[in-house]
């Protein structure tokens, strides 16, 4: 972490220092041609006023955009952590990512009122990524199709169908009521719930009226946050068999909808939905061996956002009302509880909240609380039972950039941990635009825990990763 | 982000351009960039641009003006619509159609003339999956000028109004690319002096035309800082316009190209399309772009 911070500033000086020798201005006299057909030669512009735009007939490729990556991660730092007195698990510095990542995105407005978008992604594991050494040290691929969905608009309707995401909430990276689409945090290289969002196949009908936008879902096949990946840094070997929930005798879908208004200065939101909570809660077999059973978790949700722009600060306001949620719902990402837990249902309130601040037109800030709370938790409990989420819980969020050198090098940090201060996760992060098509990026991650958290496993843990990336 | 909210009125604010004068009238400083901004004004009115944005490390080679390094180019598709009373604020709507990595950012932002009024803009990322409001305050009241999509051009260059916060003189006439022009100098009152990186502009204003084809801009040492040069100056929809822009920064000896692909001005653009609808909605978005389109041939 420190040597990344030295980095880090040795780079604000490099970048002061080639300002500081340019602060002489270029003198250019009369002599210098620069008349009314530019002196520049015209063909570094792309000829751009020699093609006739009224007559280009677009290529089927440009509906296209590409991103090419590759992606070196691994954990740096030789440590080891002791979860109970004795018992000492060593966490050597390996290479976790090395990967080739090939991003494909597709939008055709094909007729008029009609499209159709989808996304994909193929990856590739190479040697000592954790997926060719869970593949038996074998070179693995594999495919995801992320959006695909064909729209119908038409007057002040729009019907999508497909695979999409649906967003609510208005609290950036930890909003309480961003819970319609599944997730899957595979590794520590995705901290960012943006990057590790899921769609799901669903259809959304918009109606843009004069008064206010309703929008409404219908998911006609919820999906789960997928179990860790064998070999990923969060996989840990399970006392039974993981497996999928069996919706054949079962199914079930989720349905909800958020009329959004706009006023100077503030948008806000009321939200219904019943909706199937993305983590399933696994139970030990009934039996005590074989398969763990896999449960699911649906609930009434009821939701209100709000943010106030007042001048350059953002203020943020989500809230949650969640009706008959089971209490004891695992809530760590990419994981799944094979405790014993309690078959209770109860009632929840939830809240997150936070700003965003332009500190100037290249830095900004912003920080997101979310909180939440069971209803008469103590109720149903037996004499020495205990919920897992007991009294307040939740998580923080910061977040902070600096774009440098006209937007070309980006600065970011992201700082979060939980409410209880049992964890805590930082991640400094610098993205330099090479080119139209040519991207690097670097980050460290530096992971702190104590015992009273899974998360302890990680502890001490500092990751650091470079992705270059191409895009056409 | 809030640079790029302004782009709805750069198609035209820089273009600094007049209805053509009678001839022989005898004008001020003042009354000619007080022309050139209300022509600004209605030239911005019910607008749709394509432009492309070209920017790269320029180098001067026996005495011409190269660029040093392959440029980095940005192409942006705007739609902007006045409204107000006066026609002073104005909605606009702005894609980002390369590079690819950039390429379907959608932003809405509505500009008020009222400084007591914040600007308001909403960003469409496909990452954040939601139309999401950003923090952009009052870009000509609260904040410093800033680069504008990352070129040399900057927000202040695109500013337009607020004439009564400069001495304007006529300094003289003289000749700029082979056409006469006035030579008018605009230096900052106090007030504006404190908003502003320059000392002092100087503009060479074609005379029959009333398009600047030179602005020199100096910092407080008296150096000049940046030039822009205009080229391609074309008749469209009845008034000279420059469709190419080229800012030279002098310190960093960067420069950017601003070309105006496509203008076209007082089109009839629907108020719905001024709306967050147009940022998620692509199927409604396109159609309606396909309307503005068949308004042009």
């Amino acid at each position: 972490m420190l040597r990344f911070c030295q980095l880090v500033i040795l780079v604000q000086l490099l970048l002061t220092k080639t300002y500081a020798q340019q602060e002489e201005p270029l003198i250019l006299d009369d002599s210098v041609s620069f008349d009314a057909e530019l002196a520049i030669d015209d063909d570094i512009f792309g000829n751009v006023f020699d093609e006739d735009t009224s007559s280009t007939t677009s290529s089927w490729f440009e509906d296209f955009t590409v991103r090419v990556s590759q992606q070196f991660f691994g954990q740096v730092n030789n440590h080891s952590v002791e979860p109970l007195p004795g018992f000492v698990f060593p966490r050597e510095a390996e290479m976790e990512n090395n990967r080739l990542g090939i991003n494909i995105r597709y939008q055709n407005a094909f007729s008029p009122g009609w499209l159709l978008q989808a996304s994909g992604q193929i990856r590739s594991y190479w040697k000592d990524d954790y997926e060719y050494e869970a593949n038996g040290e074998r070179i693995d691929m594999d495919y995801r199709v992320n959006e695909l969905f064909l729209q119908r608009s038409f007057d002040q309707h729009s019907i999508k169908f497909g695979r999409q995401t649906v967003v609510w909430g208005e609290t950036v990276g930890n909003s309480v009521l961003d819970v319609i689409n599944h997730f899957e945090f595979r590794d520590l290289s995705i901290i960012d719930i943006e990057d590790a969002r899921l769609n799901q196949w669903m259809v959304v009908w918009d109606y843009f009226g004069d008064s206010g936008q309703f929008s409404t879902f219908i998911n006609l096949y919820p999906e789960f946050n997928p179990a860790p990946v064998r070999g990923s840094p969060f996989f840990f070997e399970p006392a039974f068999n993981i497996t999928d929930y069996d919706r054949d005798d079962n199914p079930f879908f989720e349905i909800g909808t958020q009329y959004r208004l706009s006023f100077e200065g503030s948008d806000i939101s009321f939200m219904a939905a019943y909706l199937v909570e993305n983590q399933l809660r696994y139970e030990d077999p009934v039996t005590g061996i074989g398969d763990a059973v896999a449960r699911k978790n649906d609930f009434v949700l009821l939701g209100f956002s709000a943010n106030r722009a007042i001048g350059k600060l953002l203020l943020n306001f989500d809230f949650a009302y969640s009706h008959n949620v089971l209490a004891d719902s695992f809530s760590f990402p990419g994981t799944s509880s094979l405790a014993t837990p309690l078959d209770l249902k109860k009632n929840q309130v939830g809240t997150s909240f936070g700003f965003e601040y332009a500190v100037s037109n290249e830095q900004s800030v912003s920080l997101g609380i979310q909180a939440q709370k069971l209803l008469d938790e103590d109720e149903g409990l037996l004499p020495g039972q205990q919920l897992i989420n007991d009294g307040v819980f939740g998580s923080w969020l910061v977040r902070y950039s600096n774009n440098l050198m006209n937007g070309d090098l980006v600065l970011s940090s992201t700082l979060q941990g939980g409410l209880d201060a049992n964890s805590f996760f930082a991640m400094l992060d610098a993205n330099y635009t090479i080119s139209d098509n040519w991207a690097i990026n670097a980050q460290i991650v530096s992971i702190t825990a104590n015992n009273s958290t899974p998360l302890l496993f990680f502890d001490e843990d500092v990751r650091l990763g470079a992705t270059i990336t191409y895009s056409f | 982000m809030k640079l790029k909210s302004t782009l709805g009125i750069i198609g035209t604010a820089l273009l600094v351009t007049f209805f053509p004068h009678a001839s022989g009238q005898e004008l001020t400083g003042f009354e000619i960039m007080k022309r050139s901004d209300d022509a600004v004004r209605s030239t911005n009115d019910s607008s749709f641009n394509r432009m492309q944005l070209s920017s790269c490390k320029f180098g001067v080679t026996q005495s011409r003006i190269t660029c040093a390094e392959r440029a980095r180019v940005k192409s942006l598709e705007s739609v902007a619509k006045n409204y107000g009373p006066e026609l002073k604020d104005t909605k606009s709507v702005t894609i980002t159609l390369e590079p690819a990595a950039e390429r379907g950012i959608g932003m809405l932002s509505f500009a008020y003339d009222d400084s007591e009024r914040d600007n308001e803009t909403w960003l469409y990322l496909s990452a954040l999956g939601r139309v999401k409001r950003i923090a952009a305050g009052n870009s000509e009241e609260e904040t410093e000028p800033a680069s504008l999509f990352g070129s040399e051009f900057t927000t202040e260059d695109t500013d337009t109004g607020k004439l009564e916060e400069y001495t304007i003189n006529l300094l003289g006439e003289t000749t700029q690319a082979g056409r006469d022009v006035w030579q008018i100098e605009m230096i900052p009152n106090a007030e504006r002096a404190r908003k502003t990186r320059y000392s002092r502009t100087v503009h060479y204003i074609d005379k029959e035309r009333f398009v600047a084809l030179r602005s020199e801009m100096y910092d407080q040492y008296e150096r000049e800082v940046k030039r822009l040069m205009a080229s391609r100056v074309e008749l469209v929809n009845d008034i000279w316009m420059a469709r190419s822009l080229t800012m030279m920064n002098l310190v960093t000896n960067r420069l950017s190209n601003m070309a105006f692909v496509e203008i076209y001005t007082d089109l009839n653009i629907e108020d719905e399309f001024l709306t967050q609808r147009t940022l998620t909605d692509a199927a409604y978005r396109e159609t309606e772009l396909e309307k503005l389109r068949s308004q042009l041939n």
